[in-house]
């Protein structure tokens, strides 16, 4: 069968009609662009060819193969601009009509400029289907096009000049026969040509408003409103635009002070019905005109600012692109009702055990059960200024919990709002938008400026979760991914043997591995077994590094001080054995403490001050051959070209006999099955 | 402190006597055999003690305690006389706070996969 292109399609478009709708044949694709990936096809109408960009969001329509080389489309959207003295087609959107397809006619390779214009063509198109803006197949109703100026498919419709033309209103019953493979209608009026199936389905425009020209002089410009197109379609080539979508986030406003003087700034997010969105940002005296405008929640209909790439530093946003809101931009209001098909907010939440495997500083959105409130704590940050700290802990239905640490304000606003909640035993469903993943202890989530909390919010995955919570969730365990400590009592921890270490290559992966070893103490090093630390506070911690001698005194070099006495801080370095080997260990203050028994300091004193060697080695004879139930951090390290699997002693528990003495006895029936 | 340090620790185990380790079920099979059982002490009179054995049944443990007072739990080793006594030997203190079921269990295993390691 032969397929007719649109004829004279290719320089129509480049005479400027932008509402043809043409179909083209696709005769190349090039990947080009090195940072971005674009594709430029070639196409032909059948006599002339040129070159056309793809739009971004159309990019896996050529990976995924839906578009191909021989390719029949229809441009259903795209436009046209002058750069550098070249007439650049980008294509917006386009329906694939054949998949495969010969090269049809005769098409000569070259720019053609415009000469025809679009009454030549309409006359030469015989026979017509009807397909609405989403290429999705509807029946004809030959009163379409004036009584229904509203509907959501049509987006109004101004009179087809073609169809009445051809009078095919309703006097003309037009027989429909959907082609299976194709899914095009074959008209029945006899205008055909019996040997070919005409393939030439157009798409009622989307409302274009008659251009206004106002001005009647040598400018004229058009002041028609532009057309709303959806966020994702929203490229800095776009002519005219005009969105309509709500409000998701509204940031603070900034001032700021650069070269070219005092500044002010500030940014919101927009969501519109197709779920696309982007941020937009207002500089200076744009500011003073939207600021008080915009409110979070409500429906605008915008138009008129610029486009520019993305600052994904700051904007984590599924757009390459935000707008920035000039002095020609129009900011609109919407009533309710206009935008009811645009949720409140978008989110793409992870469940708790997906953060595991989620990289360092990635963005993502989680919701959950809130389970415990920690208090807040003030933090110095690194540019001296203070800050509130609150840990929050969170569980969902993946069996996992992790932390979410939240900064600044969320202490006291949210935070005091969900400690509240959990004190009264109402546990609430959090959800987080635009958390940032951090890998300190564990995997936690915290907050960052652009997050956003939402305590019990009324949207479906809430529901589910404060039900699974009430009928499970309460009673059931859950494996904190964050905290390295394992709470007493709970038996989530991997036991490993000492040999096993070796043998399994334990801490060799990029991550530390965590294991609980049971094992005896058989040998001290007791050449340097503490060593002097810095006492000054920190924030909420001590600065514990280690100090140098100055003196009389001691200098911390991160602290930039100096002090009288130093504090001195266990850094134990011993030998534990087990039934299957011995294993170089070290433990620091905590778990060195708890070994020795004593503190750092006096065991210190007793060596350098009072020199007793003989007290000294009782003290360690004395806390040799003890077992200990030893939570270990195994990592390899790099020594000046050496790497060496470092094991440090995180905690070091003296035994529980009966809850060791029933983890035996478990362990002995799950290998009674030999 | 756990039963097993006193296996080992409170004496030099003698494997040419050895004891069976039992609980209220197992003592019938080894009547007239040299046992060990803990019990919590119920009843204490002159010449015998009545004790729950770890399976919650009632043994009558006779013979002489030592002077000093019993605790609650008490280890005694001696010849099972009937299904439910046992003429005590030893008698060892093993204080308030004693993980029955874990004892339980052992006996259970040392009379059947392991008990080659016991005897």
């Amino acid at each position: 069968m032969s397929i007719n292109l649109t004829p004279n399609s290719i320089a129509a478009i480049n005479g400027g009609d932008l509402n043809l709708k043409p179909l083209v044949q696709v005769l190349d694709i090039k990947q080009i662009g090195t940072s971005q990936e674009r594709y430029r096809l070639l196409i032909s109408d059948s006599v002339s060819t040129h070159h056309a960009m793809l739009a971004t969001q159309l990019n896996d329509r050529v990976k995924t193969g839906r578009v191909k080389k021989g390719s029949v489309v229809q441009l259903i959207d795209y436009m046209c601009s002058d750069v550098q003295n070249r007439r650049i087609v980008v294509v917006l959107n386009m329906e694939t009509i054949v998949l495969d397809c010969d090269i049809i006619g005769n098409p000569k390779l070259g720019d053609m400029t415009a000469q025809k214009t679009v009454s030549n063509l309409n006359s030469a198109q015989p026979g017509r289907s009807v397909y609405d803006n989403r290429g999705n197949m509807q029946s004809f109703r030959p009163a379409f096009n004036a009584q229904n100026p509203g509907s959501n498919n049509m987006q109004g419709l101004q009179t087809n000049p073609l169809l009445q033309s051809q009078g095919m209103q309703g006097s003309h019953p037009m027989l429909m026969v959907p082609n299976g493979s194709n899914g095009v209608l074959r008209s029945a009026t006899g205008k055909n040509n019996n040997n070919t199936q005409t393939y030439a389905p157009t798409v009622q425009p989307p409302y274009q408003p008659p251009p206004s020209y106002r001005n009647q002089g040598p400018i004229m410009k058009n002041e028609a409103p532009a057309r709303v197109i959806p966020i994702s379609a929203l490229n800095p080539y776009q002519g005219r635009w005009a969105i309509k979508a709500r409000v998701t986030a509204k940031g603070d406003l900034r001032r700021y002070n650069n070269a070219k003087g005092d500044g002010k700034v500030f940014s919101f997010d927009l969501l519109d019905s197709d779920g696309g969105e982007i941020r937009a940002t207002c500089f200076n005296a744009v500011v003073d005109r939207f600021y008080d405008v915009i409110e979070v929640g409500r429906v605008y209909l915008i138009s008129k600012g610029g486009l520019k790439p993305a600052q994904k530093n700051f904007n984590h946003l599924k757009n390459e692109w935000e707008i920035f809101l000039e002095a020609a931009s129009t900011v609109d209001l919407c009533p309710e009702e206009d935008g009811g098909s645009i949720p409140q907010q978008q989110f793409d939440f992870k469940p708790i055990s997906e953060i595991e495997s989620a990289e360092n500083n990635s963005i993502l959105d989680i919701i959950g059960i809130v389970i415990s409130v920690n208090p807040s704590v003030p933090i110095l940050r690194k540019n001296g200024m203070e800050t509130q700290r609150r840990t929050v802990g969170m569980k969902d239905s993946s069996g996992k919990s992790v932390e979410l640490t939240l900064w600044g304000d969320f202490c006291n606003k949210e935070g005091q709002n969900l400690q509240e909640l959990v004190d009264s035993e109402m546990f609430p469903v959090l959800a987080v938008k635009t958390g940032k993943v951090s890998d300190f202890t564990g995997k936690s989530v915290g907050t960052i400026s652009s997050t956003q909390l939402f305590i019990n919010p009324d949207i479906p995955e809430a529901h589910v979760l404060s039900d699974w919570f009430a009928r499970i969730g309460q009673n059931s365990a859950a494996v904190s991914i964050s905290r390295d400590l394992v709470p007493s009592g709970s038996k989530n921890e991997i036991r490993k043997t000492v040999s096993q270490i070796k043998e399994e290559g334990l801490g060799r992966s990029d991550k530390p591995d965590w294991v609980t070893v049971k094992a005896t103490i058989t040998y001290f090093k007791l050449d340097s077994f503490c060593y002097p630390a810095c006492p000054l506070m920190i924030g909420d911690r001590q600065c514990n590094k280690k100090a140098t001698r100055s003196g009389t005194r001691w200098v911390c070099d991160r602290c930039s001080q100096e002090f009288d006495e130093c504090d001195y801080r266990y850094l134990l370095q011993f030998q534990i054995q087990d039934h299957t080997g011995l294993a170089w260990v070290t433990a620091f203050q905590e778990s060195g403490e708890e070994i020795m028994g004593y503190p750092a300091k006096e065991v210190y004193q007793l060596k350098h001050e009072a020199q007793d060697e003989a007290r000294l080695s009782d003290v360690f004879r004395s806390r040799v051959f003890y077992p200990y139930l030893f939570r270990l951090k195994i990592k390899e390290e790099m020594y000046a070209d050496e790497t060496k699997v470092k094991i440090t002693v995180v905690r070091a528990d003296k035994i529980d006999y009966s809850s060791e003495t029933r983890h035996m006895l478990d362990t002995i029936s799950r290998f009674r099955r030999y | 402190m756990s039963f097993l340090c006193r296996f080992f620790v409170s004496e030099i185990m003698d494997t040419s006597n050895p004891a069976i380790l039992v609980n209220g079920n197992l003592l019938p099979m080894h009547v007239r055999k040299r046992v060990r059982t803990v019990i919590q002490v119920l009843n204490s009179e002159r010449g015998s003690v009545i004790g729950k054995s770890t399976d919650d049944q009632q043994l009558v443990i006779k013979g002489s305690p030592p002077s000093t007072p019993l605790t609650n739990f008490v280890e005694v080793i001696g010849i099972a006389d009937s299904d439910k006594s046992i003429q005590a030997e030893i008698w060892t203190n093993f204080g308030d706070n004693f993980d029955a079921s874990s004892f339980n269990q052992l006996c259970q295993l040392a009379n059947a996969e392991y008990q080659h390691l016991f005897l």
